[in-house]
């Protein structure tokens, strides 16, 4: 197997290869590794963990058709650091050889043979907006869990309605729901559970694509863009009751703009710590926002509102509130609360689609 | 040898107060100076605390049960402790210690590390400056300490160990007040200690070395590393070669956070149901949570320790995935365990204790989980309130302004029978 590419474009593709490939299964040290194939001027690139596999084709300049399992991690990190535009890569007996320039690497391969078969979902696949989905499982997939301890929270619930799709993720503390009216991609009835992780790396791969499709197997989903395949076996988990979290009515609901909260409450994380809750005054025209963390300093910032309901102050973890605000759509946001110990709801103005929860911080003064 | 090169040899001092307990009682009813004092319990399980070089002259040691202690030394005076005040003291004692250092690492109330590499230029020497130590503690505190001075906390401490005062039978012979080992020499002063005199050693590791005719550190050093390994386990083995060879590279660790924060209690007489054992857990859990707030932090691991009567001492944890810091939460954590000890033998010390502490747990939870660990930080949550109003009136009126209702009517506050409750 021998082939001659861009290094841009091979990073780029060996890269997504390092975070899917497993680094921690020593039983299997093949899944370690990205598998290249060579056929003719076409290079296919495979890496699995078992539970998530992705497959990209580059064009490249083809010299010896062949295939070859290499560390991911080594080979990526290798062909970034090239000196030169084009790299070339070569397999010969039981080492690959980069080459780019006068610089060259020569690192072992794992034997082919134990590289495992990707299975994908065998459905018929379905077309969905690339544009669409990407920009939901942005808003939603930031409120799923990385706790494998919790692993009914690590996914993102995919969920028939009528008429729609809904995406649900939760790590506890915040909760997120995307709906996709006329959406189809899921039958009648049909709920599953996808891991975040997964999508995560579907959301890098659709980037700017337009379209995409969408196969659902028994127990796994494979997804399709830009002549890329990504397929994860679905969690079997039973996903949290979050419907009776969200109420149908809010007695305080603040309006503002939501660029200068985003910019608000990303300064104060300059002194708020995990532990130090930004703090949400509202009141009839103004949300005072400050941080006072003890011995570092503190941070006061004003922002025009205009309140429905009572004067209330809230606390809240910042990065959880900064995600949230930073998810919605729209020039305008609510945030919608009830008291400081109950879920605050936050909305773009004029957005049916998008909703995310989330859960105060005690406050201890 | 030039300055730069002295003052970049690593320099550590490890001091220990002489008899602290005791002299800080000295100190205050100067009377006592000269006569044997012993500070513990001194009930019928009481234990010594410590013992004044005059007590020890008779044999009396720390640890040593309190009637041993009266049956060798019955004209000393017995004194129960005051554990708040020589908290106290060892608080003016360490700011001594960190007009010589900021790196300062406690060990306990009566002994620290100080690393002086960086103030030996002001000092001089590791010696001189141990001098200047114990100048300052003299001067500032009226007590006195002994210096050990090495290239590593490992040696410094056996070297305080020669600095000390030593009783012998004829008297308190004054002990070198400072003691280096120095430079080049660690050798020639560790290899014939007696092998217990590493840390790591103890009552089971020994005999496994007495199994193998290691007696000395000498004869620990010389040993082959491999079949030391072997016996001992990897990390032992290695840990032990290491100290054997004079090699200690860990750093003084400046205000390390108390790693543990716990209460236990001897109890006068064996408790036998768990009705009982609940209610002091419940008294001890109080105390411990109190501390925990007091220092701003929650614990995620509650342990039970418990003494039987046959002193058969057995240790039970739970961790939790959020930090507690409430009477309540932890009692809820240590039901489960207390449930499965047997009482019928009698237990005669109950011991509760807060560790893997950190920041308390303010984010709340969208869920309510009822069970298990969730159920533990929901009544944290829900006793936050309350327990806040607590400290408040605890801290205008007294800590037993407000108690637990199962500790009402008993006098005695958690700690203060640390060594064993008086008989009055």
């Amino acid at each position: 197997m021998k082939f001659r590419v861009e290094r841009e474009l091979l990073t780029e593709a060996l890269s997504a290869a390092a975070r899917v490939a497993s680094n921690r299964n020593n039983a299997m040290p093949a899944l370690s590794g990205v598998h290249m194939s060579v056929k003719g001027d076409s290079l296919v690139l495979t890496c699995t963990d078992n539970d998530l596999s992705v497959r990209s084709t580059l064009s490249v300049g083809g010299a010896r058709d062949g295939v070859a399992v290499v560390s991911a991690k080594l080979i990526s990190d290798i062909v970034r650091s090239m000196p030169e535009e084009k790299v070339t890569v070569d397999a010969q007996g039981d080492d690959v050889m980069v080459s780019a320039g006068k610089s060259q690497f020569t690192v072992p391969t794992f034997a082919a043979t134990d590289f495992p078969n990707i299975l994908v979902a065998g459905t018929q696949p379905v077309a969905i907006s690339a544009k669409v989905f990407g920009e939901a499982l942005g808003q939603v997939v930031r409120a799923s869990s990385s706790d494998m301890q919790r692993l009914a929270l690590t996914g993102v619930l995919m969920v028939a309605e009528p008429n729609s799709v809904c995406l649900v993720a939760t790590d506890s503390y915040r909760l997120a729901v995307r709906e996709l009216p006329g959406a189809t991609m899921l039958g009648h009835g049909a709920e599953i559970v996808v891991p975040g992780r997964a999508l995560s790396e579907l959301e890098r791969m659709i980037g700017a694509a337009e379209t995409m499709t969408m196969a659902l197997g028994e127990n796994r989903a494979t997804f399709e863009v830009g002549g890329a395949t990504l397929t994860t076996t679905l969690l079997n988990v039973e996903f949290p009751k979050y419907r009776q979290l969200i109420s149908a009515h809010y007695p305080n609901k603040v309006t503002t703009a939501r660029e200068p909260l985003l910019e608000a409450v990303r300064r104060s994380r300059i002194l708020a710590r995990e532990t130090t809750p930004v703090r949400l005054e509202m009141s009839s025209n103004l949300i005072r926002l400050s941080v006072i963390t003890q011995d570092i300093g503190q941070v006061v910032d004003e922002l025009d509102a205009k309140l429905d309901g009572s004067e209330i102050t809230v606390g809240f973890n910042s990065q959880y509130l900064m995600d949230g605000i930073d998810a919605v759509k729209g020039d305008e946001i609510t945030i919608e609360s009830t008291d400081p110990v109950k879920p605050a709801v936050l909305r773009g103005v004029g957005d049916k689609n998008y909703l995310y929860l989330v859960m105060p911080q005690r406050l201890t003064s | 040898m030039n300055d730069a090169v002295v003052a970049r040899r690593r320099t550590i001092l490890h001091v220990d107060m002489d008899m602290f307990f005791v002299a800080v009682e000295l100190r205050r009813n100067p009377d006592l100076v000269g006569k044997p004092v012993v500070v513990g319990g001194d009930g019928a399980r009481g234990v010594v605390a410590a013992a004044s070089y005059e007590a020890r002259r008779f044999g009396v040691f720390s640890a040593m049960p309190s009637v041993r202690a009266k049956r060798l030394c019955p004209h000393a005076v017995f004194l129960p402790g005051d554990h708040d005040l020589y908290s106290r003291v060892s608080d003016e004692v360490f700011e001594v210690f960190r007009t010589i250092t900021p790196l300062v690492e406690g060990l306990s109330l009566d002994e620290a590390f100080l690393d002086v590499t960086g103030a030996l230029r002001l000092f001089g020497d590791g010696v001189a400056t141990g001098h200047e130590v114990r100048r300052r503690v003299k001067q500032l505190t009226n007590l006195s300490c002994s210096v050990g001075v090495a290239s590593n906390k490992f040696l410094a401490k056996l070297a305080s160990v020669e600095a000390k005062p030593r009783a012998t039978r004829n008297g308190v012979e004054p002990g070198h007040e400072v003691f280096e080992v120095k430079p080049n020499h660690e050798l020639e002063f560790l290899h014939p200690l007696p092998v217990e005199s590493l840390w790591g050693v103890g009552p089971v590791t020994l005999e496994k070395l007495s199994a193998l005719s290691i007696k000395t550190v000498g004869d620990l050093a010389t040993f082959n590393a491999r079949v030391l390994v072997n016996v001992l386990g990897d990390a032992l083995g290695r840990h032990l070669h290491e100290l054997a060879h004079g090699r200690d590279d860990r750093e003084v660790e400046p205000d390390r956070e108390a790693k543990s924060i716990g209460h236990e209690e001897t109890f006068s007489e064996d408790i036998k149901d768990l009705d009982t054992a609940h209610d002091q857990v419940v008294r001890l859990a109080d105390a411990v949570a109190a501390r925990c707030r007091n220092s701003g932090v929650g614990a995620r691991t509650i342990s039970l320790k418990v003494k039987f009567a046959d002193f058969k001492l057995i240790t039970r944890s739970v961790s939790v995935e959020s930090p507690v810091s409430t009477a309540q939460a932890m009692v809820h954590l240590i039901e489960p365990l207390l449930a499965r000890i047997d009482f019928t033998a009698g237990v005669r010390l109950l011991g509760v204790s807060a560790r893997s502490l950190s920041e308390p747990e303010l984010q709340m939870s969208l869920f309510d989980d009822a069970t298990g660990e969730g159920a533990a930080n929901d009544l944290d949550a829900a006793w936050s309130t309350t327990t806040r109003a607590i400290d408040d009136i605890r801290e205008k009126f007294g800590d037993s302004a407000i108690k637990p209702v199962s500790s009402l009517g008993k006098k005695r506050q958690p700690g203060s029978s640390k060594w064993g409750p008086s008989d009055i």
